[in-house]
């Protein structure tokens, strides 16, 4: 039983230090610079969407409040008769 | 002269003490079902009509029966305190009685109830040859109005103000001349009320022009008058019927109906700058004095009495609470029911101080004292709730019309936003204030231009000469 344990132990060690060894190595390369000519660049297709710029002219929202209106004079009415007797 | 009062005072109370005996042997003797009528008809005859109250009661609460005499005695009891003759009897009971006193009581019930129908079922008992029927027709025309059937309320408005007219002409007290004169008023300003509301508003204005300036109604009419004008699209003269509120001598009614009324018209003749003010104005001065008083509600709202001393109390003291209350309760005085409730409760206890002087003391006259007692504790905590009520009312408008300044005010400040876009705010800067030019004016209507000051005999016929900023109208006129 001492002896597998102490296999495993060694083991692990062991491909720990292997992948430490690894990520030292790796080197990362970017191109140092890049040339880009959009005149050559040529693109097949169809122009689906005119060609100037438009909005779509709508009309202000405007919300009506409520303004104090007079239809009546029930409340003025019924407080005569109730200050009657 | 002096001798003469003295003599007619004692004869009067030799008659009392004679009738309040009379009803005291009957107390005793008297074993029959009528006895409670009979003693009441006695201190009727004594001038205790208070007193009589609780007998007539009992005897309705069992009996069916009312016989001329009995009749005569309700009515004059409703004529000497008011509701409180039949107080204690309910609605289903006095439904049973046919006779115009009780109906005309009964139907104000019903109708303070929203019982309209059955109101109207009971007022139309009475006979139009009545003096209750002036009444009647007031309160049937007020239900056919609150159900729109116009010709109807007009008819019985008219009707109203005629059979009010002829009772004031007949009339010998001066009280009660002043009573039908009210009455007759009140039923013209319906009439025109009901042309407003049918938008017949030139028509309205006519029928107000009967209304003299020196009645009690008349501050009230300013208010329908100047709608009408607002809706003749007249704001000038909206303006000038609403300013005259600010008057001196109309200090006492505030309407803060009269403050948004003002607000629209300056707002419909695109003046919004100005009705800004009058929005602003509105909310600097009425929100922090409802805020005041309905403290002042809310710490005696469980008080019998504490609105009844405010009035009793000096006028520095109402100013000191705050100056509304002394305005509010000057205007709660004009009012008809407060003034009959507080005749009321000083008849009775003027009865009560008549009884306590009598000599021969017993157990009916204690019996008397303890139920008038009870009656002047009742009317005290009525008047103490109406002035109640009334600064209730006043607060609720307060809000109501709080809610229709802060539309307006959003109104205002969106055409405001559309001027600024429309580089029209600066021109409307230089605009001119007013010239008479403006002034719209009938061959029946006065004009006094309006330049700060009140003049009594003006009141009522400023109109303002400001001319409209709004683009349309200009390019009308031109």
């Amino acid at each position: 039983m001492k002896i597998i344990i102490f296999s495993l132990i060694s083991l692990m060690l062991s491909f720990s230090a292997l992948a430490q060894e690894e990520k030292k190595n790796v080197i990362y390369k970017y191109k140092e610079y890049e040339v880009i000519d959009l005149g050559s660049l040529e693109i097949k297709g169809q122009i689906m969407a005119p060609g100037d710029l438009t909005v779509n002219e709508r009309e202000r929202q405007s919300f009506k409040r409520s303004l104090l209106e007079k239809n009546n004079f029930d409340f003025e009415n019924r407080r005569e008769i109730e200050n009657l007797r | 002269m002096k001798y003469l009062a003295l003599l007619i005072a004692l004869v009067v109370a030799a008659d009392a003490s004679a009738s309040a005996k009379g009803a005291y042997e009957l107390y005793q003797k008297d074993k029959s079902k009528d006895r409670d009528k009979k003693i009441a008809h006695e201190l009727i005859e004594g001038s205790y009509y208070f007193s009589a109250i609780p007998y007539i009661n009992t005897y309705l609460e069992t009996n069916n029966e009312i016989d001329k005499e009995l009749e005569a005695d309700i009515e004059t009891l409703v004529i000497k305190t008011g509701t409180m003759a039949v107080l204690n009897l309910e609605e289903k009971r006095l439904e049973s009685f046919n006779i115009p006193s009780i109906s005309l009581i009964l139907g104000t019930r019903l109708f303070n109830k929203d019982q309209n129908v059955k109101a109207y079922e009971i007022l139309s008992r009475i006979p139009d040859s009545h003096q209750f029927s002036t009444e009647a027709s007031l309160i049937k025309g007020t239900i056919r109005n609150l159900e729109r059937k116009n010709i109807e309320a007009l008819n019985l408005y008219e009707q109203c103000s005629k059979k009010a007219g002829n009772l004031e002409s007949s009339s010998k007290g001066e009280k009660l001349k002043r009573y039908y004169n009210y009455l007759k008023e009140t039923c013209i300003i319906r009439s025109a009320r009901v042309k407003i509301e049918e938008k017949k508003y030139e028509e309205a204005l006519v029928i107000y022009e009967q209304i003299d300036k020196r009645s009690y109604k008349w501050p009230y009419i300013l208010m329908d008058q100047a709608w009408a004008n607002y809706y003749l699209k007249d704001y000038n003269r909206a303006l000038g019927l609403t300013v005259t509120y600010k008057s001196p001598l109309l200090e006492s009614y505030f309407f803060p109906e009269a403050e948004v009324l003002m607000a629209l018209s300056y707002y419909n003749l695109c003046l919004w700058d100005d009705s800004l003010k009058v929005v602003d104005h509105f909310y600097e001065v009425y929100q922090p004095k409802a805020q005041a008083l309905k403290d002042i509600l809310g710490k005696n709202k469980s008080s019998h009495t504490y609105f009844l001393d405010l009035y009793y109390a000096d006028t520095k003291t109402r100013e000191d609470l705050n100056p509304f209350i002394r305005n509010l309760i000057t205007q709660t005085r004009k009012q008809v029911k407060f003034n009959l409730d507080l005749a009321s409760l000083k008849a009775a206890k003027d009865e009560l101080l008549l009884l306590k002087r009598l000599k021969n003391k017993n157990d009916f006259t204690e019996t008397l004292e303890g139920n008038l007692d009870s009656t002047i504790s009742f009317i005290s905590a009525k008047i103490n709730f109406y002035i109640k009520k009334e600064i209730f009312t006043f607060i609720n408008e307060i809000h109501k019309h709080s809610f229709s300044m802060f539309n307006l005010k959003l109104e205002l400040l969106s055409k405001k936003r559309d001027d600024i876009y429309n580089a029209k705010a600066l021109a409307e800067s230089t605009r001119a204030r007013g010239s008479d030019v403006n002034v719209n004016r009938k061959t029946s209507q006065y004009f006094f231009d309006f330049n700060g000051s009140f003049w009594a005999d003006e009141l009522g016929d400023y109109s303002f000469g400001l001319q409209t900023a709004c683009r349309e109208n200009k390019v009308a006129k031109k």
